[in-house]
């Protein structure tokens, strides 16, 4: 079935883009801000390309695995059509919304 | 309860995995706050930045290794035939993520004891 | 055979208990029975039965492990009583703690009711659909895919990898280890003629990708069996349905000549 392809493939993408993301964000001393954010890296087109497609997977891979989770459970089950149409929602919401973040890290700062 | 590793790895996936999802949308929100402007991002992430949070980050860090490793574990129990190796793969799997955990943990508290 | 350590003389046998006219939730009731080396756990019910409690309610039949009747959750774990010598099971206090399948409801003591195990089971079409073409003396199915089926044929329907499987402690809707096992045997047995309908059952929601590859069925089956294989392998079939149908009828255009 799709989702459990979906589930496969974003995890598989996120092993890659998550282990960027702790790489190029995650290291002492720990402290960001506008400035450093866009001065290192989102000023640059490919950054942001990158984030966009991390956003995509890593949204791919919480709302497939929380429709899973809640699917597992019978009582619930009954109620997937309506799980799945709000996971799609969600989904959408949260990449318009990521994108239009990742669009707003723009110099000058 | 039908107790076995496979259980054990089981439960913590699903639950490492909900209060990441919960994570992630925290975090968009958080991070959304450069819509409003630099200034509106440089003061949320002040708040979340302090020494209570950075503490909390070590948790996100077990919850992520462990995620990860583990689903590193079942990609390759999918794509190669490996079961008999079951019980090992799970404790390789747990013990790559509390190596992570223990790196990032000593980093974040070495960071606020020498930088505060 | 010198022993260091003698064997106690009797054995405390921890019984779940549950009668549906008196009880409102199970009990567990304390019986002291003799031992032996030879002494299964299921002779220590019998003995329960016969000289102690005759109202203690189990199933058992054939006694040696082929009719699926006995399997019962001692100290945690689903086995078949029947092959299980009770000095294995008992712990430092010589006790052993026996309850009925978990997940399933209880009928009374040790009796569970199996009827979503059996409605999976039919589910799945566990017969052999023959091909048009059925052979006057006998097909000729070649050693490697007959090996290929050994995972899958010596299932006794016992239920233990079903009652030990954390997906259908949630949810009853999953066909089950023991039906996808099934399905798995039918899929690849060459002389099968509707692989695809029945991947196509299989690749529904309620199928294959339910397991979450917890491997309770694995440590529970009592035959060594190994069902997570299986469905790891009907995932992977579902994914390219078609070019099996096709590869498996023209597999059937050979099957009454001998094997090369």
């Amino acid at each position: 079935m799709r989702i459990f392809q979906m589930q496969r493939i974003s995890a598989i993408a996120l092993l890659v883009f998550l282990g960027i993301h702790m790489a190029v964000m995650h290291y002492p001393p720990w402290e960001i801000d506008f400035r450093t954010v866009v001065i290192e890296r989102l000023s640059s087109p490919i950054w942001k390309v990158i984030d966009i497609a991390f956003l995509f997977f890593v949204l791919m891979h919480a709302l497939t695995g929380a429709y899973v989770v809640l699917t597992d459970i019978q009582r619930v089950n009954t109620y997937k059509r309506v799980l799945a149409g709000a996971a799609i929602v969600l989904g959408i919401a949260g990449f318009i919304y990521g994108t239009a973040t990742i669009m707003a890290f723009q110099p000058p700062v | 309860m039908y107790k076995s590793t496979g259980f054990i790895s089981f439960v913590l996936r699903r639950f490492t995995g909900v209060a990441l999802v919960l994570y992630l949308f925290m975090h968009i929100l958080v991070i959304g706050s450069a819509t409003q402007g630099a200034a509106a991002f440089d003061a949320t992430l002040k708040v979340v930045q302090g020494p209570l949070f950075k503490i909390m980050e070590i948790a996100l860090i077990a919850a992520v290794a462990y995620h990860a490793f583990d689903g590193v574990r079942l990609l390759i129990v999918h794509y190669f035939n490996v079961i008999d190796y079951r019980k090992s793969m799970f404790y390789a799997a747990f013990a790559v993520a509390a190596f992570f955990t223990a790196i990032g943990g000593v980093l974040i508290l070495q960071a606020l004891l020498y930088h505060a | 055979m010198p022993d260091s350590h003698p064997l106690p003389t009797t054995a405390t046998v921890r019984v779940q208990r549950f009668n549906p006219d008196n009880d409102k939730k199970p009990r567990i009731q304390e019986f002291k029975v003799p031992l032996t080396a030879d002494t299964t756990i299921l002779d220590a019910l019998h003995y329960i039965k016969a000289e102690l409690d005759g109202s203690l309610t189990f199933r058992r039949s054939c006694r040696h492990a082929i009719c699926g009747s006995c399997a019962m959750n001692v100290n945690g774990r689903n086995m078949l009583v029947c092959k299980t010598p009770l000095t294995r099971e008992l712990d430092q206090q010589a006790r052993v703690t026996i309850k009925p399948l978990p997940y399933l409801p209880i009928i009374k003591d040790l009796v569970v009711d199996r009827s979503s195990f059996w409605e999976q089971y039919q589910r799945v079409k566990p017969w052999l659909i023959p091909p048009d073409n059925v052979p006057e003396k006998e097909f000729r199915v070649s050693p490697e895919e007959v090996e290929a089926l050994h995972n899958a044929e010596t299932c006794i329907m016992c239920g233990a990898c079903y009652s030990a499987c954390q997906v259908i402690a949630m949810t009853k809707e999953y066909i089950g280890p023991h039906a996808l096992l099934k399905a798995f045997l039918r899929v690849l047995d060459p002389r099968d003629a509707a692989p695809g309908e029945r991947l196509a059952d299989l690749d529904g929601g309620d199928g294959v990708y339910r397991c979450h590859t917890i491997f309770n069925c694995i440590d529970a089956c009592p035959k060594n069996l190994n069902p997570t294989q299986a469905i790891e392998t009907l995932r992977k079939l579902a994914q390219k349905r078609q070019a099996y149908e096709v590869e498996r009828a023209e597999r059937q255009k050979t099957l009454t000549q001998p094997v090369k």
